[in-house]
């Protein structure tokens, strides 16, 4: 589950999920949510696979989603879809989605960048949560 | 459902004490490790809007950064940033162990603004103005993944960021005006474009000469009051004159510069023994390996930008041509001055009675250098540099001059806009069920925007009003007023 939060020049995006590979799934979505607006408009078509290398589950979460962020600036991917396999090495996820096509998809924000500020991933009696605020 | 981050860190507000009618203290004492105090330029209306968010503690938090010097300073167009706040503006000194934070300077490296005059008057431009605005959306690329019609490779790229606005001269897209009447010329020297990856050249690759998103936008504007005749001839503006406003900056390309500068700075606190309250204000001493290489990319990053600016003003000049069937030269679309907003400069500023090179963090926050300063074009030096302050689309905009007291107070600075007081969720929020579209237009601007969120995000009442922040720098002597201008047309991505 991931809900956008507020941050006053920014957006934030506030995830819970049951385990830590959940909360990095949610966590992408919301990703996309604040870029497309509506995710219901991504087709899945297209399938990329995402490595991350390391040990800290904050930075392996901000490193998937820069890689999730570059996914669609420079490489113009609309993903909606994700699986995440965390191991001892880091990550290995997929993102599934469809190339951004102007004439289809309305997009809703520019994210300049996944940002470090308050960035925070913890364990909770529930599960995980996440927060993160992006730069618009 | 949408949360509010109102708590601060320690869990207690930020005392700001009273200096003046313009000022506010944070002292050095408010937390451990500020090496220096907090200052914050604002009036009784303006603090109030600084106590509802965690501003303050990040002008703070800045105060903890090694080699920074006399104060951590902030605009009173301050708001919450990211590790820095909007607003804000720290000087470190290389020599003392000063550090550069790409924190400091921001994802968006040389956000700027630039101005365009014309000889139009208001009455030439009402019949037409609905075309026009509809042309510039038209034909100037705004909003989200839309790439322009200037398309340069990884070598073309490289050599503008080496050269900058100069190396478009040379292919016909600006004029030796355009470079002179530009910050730095429009080439911070010391670049080195050989740092930027190639991530970031890709995400530059169709954006030189595009608006992007956000907060960035294009407005036709009217000069509407003139508040110092003399400067306002001198920098060739009169009331009722027509005026292009561009705001915009690095593009992709600068934002992915700042965040690869962040990852490559990952470690730099722990091995240089910096001990750091938010970990977005990651750092490292001017003077070492990680700190040289930030600079080098940030200078040419800053260097595209000021060339996608020039890019937009072509377009702009371009669409105007078309529109009134003249030359852009026979309407006299010359450049009034294009300024950074965005960035972090070696310069010359005396500390404690001291002359000495500091490096200069602008986030949010513009460079207003007092006449008789040899960086001025020498056309405007006796009257001091021109500032523009962009404001919100529904009320006005501000050409100002550096002030007589900028050098001492704020390190040659001023504001750079309005300045948010609402977020985006609630700006939203308090647009429900309305069209902003139409209610500036019986307002008298036309606004055109790519997205129906994007004009709700970014409407007049998001922004606190641009004449309260201009009044305060103007009595704070960081820079004086000298024309107020009022939008007539906007687009927007």
């Amino acid at each position: 589950m991931y809900e956008i939060v507020e941050h006053t020049a920014d957006l934030g995006v506030h995830v819970a999920a049951a385990t830590l590979a959940e909360a990095f799934v949610d966590a992408g979505l919301g990703l996309f949510a604040v870029i497309a607006g509506d995710v219901g408009q991504i087709r899945v078509t297209d399938e990329l696979t995402i490595t991350v290398v390391g040990d800290d589950p904050a930075w392996l979460l901000f490193d998937w989603l820069r890689e999730l962020l570059a996914a669609f600036d420079p490489g113009r991917m609309l993903l909606v879809e994700f699986s995440v396999e965390l191991d001892a090495a880091g990550l290995r996820g997929t993102a599934r989605g469809e190339r951004f096509d102007p004439s289809r998809h309305t997009l809703a924000h520019e994210v300049k960048a996944i940002t470090q500020h308050a960035f925070d991933l913890r364990p909770t009696s529930a599960g995980w949560e996440a927060t993160y605020i992006l730069d618009i | 459902m949408t949360r509010h981050a109102t708590t601060t860190a320690h869990g207690r507000p930020m005392p700001l004490e009273r200096v003046d009618d313009c000022t506010w203290r944070i002292p050095r004492s408010a937390r451990p490790g500020m090496r220096v105090d907090g200052l914050v330029f604002a009036d009784d209306r303006l603090i109030e809007m600084v106590r509802h968010d965690q501003a303050a503690e990040q002008v703070a938090n800045v105060a903890h950064l090694p080699g920074i010097q006399t104060a951590s300073l902030a605009m009173p167009d301050i708001h919450w940033g990211y590790g820095f706040c909007i607003g804000g503006v720290c000087a470190t000194d290389p020599a003392a162990g000063g550090v550069i934070s790409p924190g400091g300077v921001g994802y968006d490296i040389n956000c700027g603004v630039r101005l365009l005059r014309t000889n139009l008057t208001l009455d030439d431009a009402r019949p037409v103005l609905k075309r026009l605005v509809d042309h510039l959306m038209r034909e100037v690329p705004v909003g989200v993944g839309q790439g322009g019609r200037y398309v340069y490779s990884p070598q073309e790229l490289r050599s503008m960021m080496q050269s900058g606005v100069r190396w478009l001269a040379t292919r016909g897209l600006a004029t030796d005006d355009d470079v002179i009447c530009t910050e730095a010329e429009g080439c911070i020297p010391d670049a080195d474009p050989g740092l930027v990856g190639d991530r970031a050249l890709a995400r530059g690759a169709d954006q030189c000469g595009t608006v992007g998103a956000g907060n960035h936008f294009i407005e036709v504007q009217v000069v509407d009051r003139v508040a110092d005749e003399a400067s306002a001839t001198a920098f060739g503006l009169h009331a009722g004159q027509i005026c292009v406003l561009i705001h915009s900056g690095s593009r992709g390309l600068g934002y992915q510069v700042c965040d690869d500068a962040l990852r490559d700075l990952r470690d730099a606190p722990r091995k240089y023994g910096i001990d750091l309250p938010d970990r977005q204000l990651v750092c490292a001493p001017i003077e070492s390996p990680e700190g040289r290489r930030y600079l080098g990319a940030m200078r040419a990053a800053a260097n595209y930008a000021f060339c996608n600016r020039q890019l937009l003003a072509w377009q702009v000049r371009e669409v105007f041509a078309q529109v009134f069937g003249r030359s852009w030269e026979s309407l006299g679309m010359t450049l009034l001055y294009d300024v950074a907003h965005n960035i972090a400069k070696v310069e010359q500023h005396a500390v404690d009675g001291t002359t000495k090179d500091v490096c200069v963090h602008r986030k949010g926050a513009t460079r207003a250098f007092p006449a008789g300063h040899h960086d001025i074009p020498d056309r405007y030096r006796a009257v001091g540099q021109p500032v523009i302050i962009p404001g919100d689309m529904g009320r006005a905009s501000w050409v100002l001059r550096g002030g007589p007291r900028s050098m001492e107070r704020s390190f040659g600075t001023t504001c750079h806009g309005a300045g948010r007081c609402l977020s985006r969720t609630a700006a939203t929020k308090a647009a429900k069920g309305r069209n902003i579209a139409e209610e500036l237009e019986r307002a008298g601007v036309i606004a055109r925007s790519r997205s129906a969120d994007g004009l709700a995000e970014e409407q007049p009442a998001a922004y606190k009003d641009v004449d309260l922040v201009v009044d305060v720098v103007h009595r704070a002597g960081l820079s004086s007023k000298v024309a107020r201008l009022r939008p007539l047309g906007v687009i927007k991505g």
